[in-house]
């Protein structure tokens, strides 16, 4: 038999289905049942396989229609618990994004919550304003809502259940605090994210069998894929949905918003799809081991766009699973954002549903597009960079050099930051003002003494941006600019960064 | 039992816990070390109890060691824990684990009550006790 010759139709599955008859297993059982019967076998006696996902899904939102009041207002600002919903829609719709941030408290409460809350059946806080007009005199509304008072709570999510998604971690020397977790310095941790073996897209990886139209457990209730999601990016394997489903069916023990520390707001939403065993190639997919899907864990130190973040080693999902990862001989501790044990959770739902007959299965109105990949953003316009605004005479001073000597040379050229070179230009380390006068109080003798060695350092080609960015991290007011061999070539500070700022304003 | 040992600037630069471990014999394991000039602060964990362990506590405090048995660090909202995982990897002493249903465990021994987890928990579901390590330890 031909590896895409048809074994069974969705309406012959869905029939057996009705009938009770349906063979329906979840991907780890399938996983097990091709590793004994092999996958040829397992194909011919499977009908389902059921996947499931939990984890933090930030392009998630709800479209939301709250009901006209008396008098009527076309609400042109809302909040709901101070967290603003979009109102570029029609009077009384809009759109509560899972990544929104509430405006009084923060990091600590966003739109992912008050999704969590509604689905909840919380009461919540609703204020909108407006400019009035004839048609909708009211400008201001002030009440409380819960979900049963409105007309629709749509979820509409614009990308959901990456395929896979790249691990991260750490090569500076401070904490990160990013979306993909803590990231303790120094390879100090491994995070990553990710079904793997139980995720939808990775149990049909070609997307045979999903596609526009097909129905799904979404959130603890029923949804529909819309279409590829946003950033789908097949040819790479990372593909990604667009969906939708009911609010008001769902449950929040499958949708919960989730705060990450000095990052912002999310919604973790637990997804599940049946994937039919229409024919062998399907099956063979859905019977991948985490051992046998890979991602890259890549470094988010160096602060680039994330595909430009290096690559620090190739490992599957078995490997990240472990807890443990070798990076450069060391062990380093991994694990995991999106719960597995939730995602194995949902897979075990869905197919009880299917199971009693609750839920059957559809055909894709449409397959999702297989060719494609991401596109980055191109910065047309000019961004000034470090060469612009850096000072190219840069006063150094060797390692030998007496303080005193150094603290001299600080009065009489007017600086603050004295870099600290070999005999070829090389930096080896920084004294500041701050530094010297300690080291005279404290009678210390040479430069090499005192220096700081572990010196932050800018590049010519980076932007301002960047570097501002940095020297407040590291709370510092100046940073030597330094070529590939570490030669310095300038020096840039807070005060040619403030600068700039001052005279870009005064020339509007 | 795990106890935090606090030395004041007079002794901070004597070998005490190296003389408490020659003379007990007892395999203590620093879990966790702040040393600078002015004090030091050791998390360590005594393999033993009773009057041995007594033994133990009296000699660091006749050295001058303030000592502070830790008892409960940490408190987790089982209500709000997904068992996702973000707060295993950045645990300095794998004290928070998954077990084999992935559920997520935690050591009470492991735990150092450096409050790491704190922040890394997307779900706001776990807690630092606030006498997490400050409960002075029974004296002999």
């Amino acid at each position: 038999m031909k590896k895409d010759e048809c074994i069974r139709s969705v309406r012959e599955i869905n029939e057996k289905i009705k009938c009770g008859d349906a063979v329906v297993l979840t991907a780890e059982e399938m996983i097990r049942l091709a590793e004994s019967s092999g996958v040829k076998a397992a194909a011919e006696e499977v009908d389902v396989v059921t996947t499931g996902t939990f984890g933090a899904m930030c392009s998630s939102g709800v479209f939301l229609n709250f009901g006209h009041s008396d008098p009527p207002i076309k609400m042109t600002e809302c909040w709901l618990n101070d967290v603003p919903v979009y109102k570029g829609l029609a009077a009384v719709d809009g759109y509560l994004g899972a990544a929104a941030l509430s405006e009084t408290r923060g990091f600590e409460y966003g739109g992912g919550h008050v999704i969590e809350d509604l689905v909840s059946g919380k009461e919540i806080e609703l204020r909108a304003e407006s400019y009035g007009t004839d048609c909708y005199p009211r400008r201001h509304v002030e009440t409380t809502i819960t979900i049963e008072d409105l007309n629709q709570a749509i979820l509409v999510n614009p990308r959901n259940c990456y395929q896979r998604y790249n691990a991260a971690t750490n090569s500076s020397n401070r904490v990160l605090h990013t979306y993909m977790g803590t990231l303790l310095p120094n390879y100090g941790n491994v995070m990553f994210t990710g079904a793997g073996q139980l995720n939808p897209l990775c149990k049909d990886w070609n997307y045979e069998t999903i596609g526009i139209g097909t129905r799904i457990f979404l959130g603890g209730g029923v949804g529909y894929v819309i279409g590829e999601g946003t950033q789908h990016d097949p040819q790479s394997g990372f593909g990604t949905l667009m969906i939708r489903g009911d609010l008001k069916r769902m449950n929040s023990r499958y949708l919960k918003g989730a705060s990450f520390y000095k990052y912002g707001v999310t919604l973790y939403v637990g997804i599940g799809i049946p994937i039919p065993i229409i024919n062998e190639r399907v099956a063979k997919t859905a019977t991948l081991r985490d051992d046998e899907i890979t991602v890259e864990i890549r470094d988010y130190g160096v602060p680039s766009r994330p595909d430009r973040r290096p690559v620090v080693k190739r490992v599957t999902y078995a490997d990240l699973r472990s807890g443990k990862v070798y990076i450069n001989g060391r062990k380093i501790p991994s694990s995991s954002l999106s719960s597995y044990k939730m995602a194995k959770e949902i897979s075990e739902v869905l197919k009880k549903w299917i199971l009693e007959g609750l839920f059957l299965l559809t055909e894709p109105v449409e397959s999702l597009p297989r060719k494609g990949s991401l596109k980055p953003l191109r910065v047309r316009r000019r961004e000034p960079i470090v060469r612009d605004l850096m000072r190219r005479e840069v006063i150094t001073a060797k390692p030998n050099e007496g303080v005193e000597e150094a603290a001299r040379k600080l009065i009489v050229k007017e600086i603050d930051h004295l870099p600290v070179t070999t005999e070829d230009g090389r930096l080896v380390g920084i004294v500041t003002s701050w530094d010297l006068a300690r080291a005279i109080a404290e009678r210390r003798q040479v430069l090499s003494e005192i220096m700081t060695r572990r010196v932050i350092t800018a590049q010519e080609d980076e932007t301002i941006d960047a570097v501002a960015w940095r020297m407040a991290q590291h709370n510092i007011s100046g940073m030597p600019v330094v070529d590939e061999e570490r030669k310095v070539v300038g020096i840039i500070t807070t005060d040619d960064v403030s600068k700039r700022l001052v005279e870009g304003i005064s020339r509007r | 039992m795990r106890v935090r040992l606090i030395y004041s600037p007079d002794v901070v630069e004597k070998p005490i816990l190296a003389e408490v471990i020659s003379k007990t014999g007892l395999l203590i394991n620093i879990l966790e070390a702040k040393v600078d000039a002015q004090k030091g602060e050791l998390v360590v964990s005594i393999p033993s109890s009773g009057k041995k362990l007594e033994e133990a506590i009296a000699m660091f405090r006749r050295a001058g060691v303030k000592v502070e048995e830790i008892k409960e660090t940490l408190k987790i909202d089982r209500e709000k824990c997904i068992s996702c995982g973000a707060c295993i990897s950045p645990c300095p002493t794998q004290a928070l684990q998954l077990d084999s249903d992935w559920t997520l465990k935690y050591d009470e021994e492991k735990c150092v009550a450096c409050g790491t987890c704190v922040h890394a928990c997307p779900f706001d579901a776990i807690t630092l006790l606030e006498d997490a390590g400050k409960v002075e330890a029974r004296s002999s």
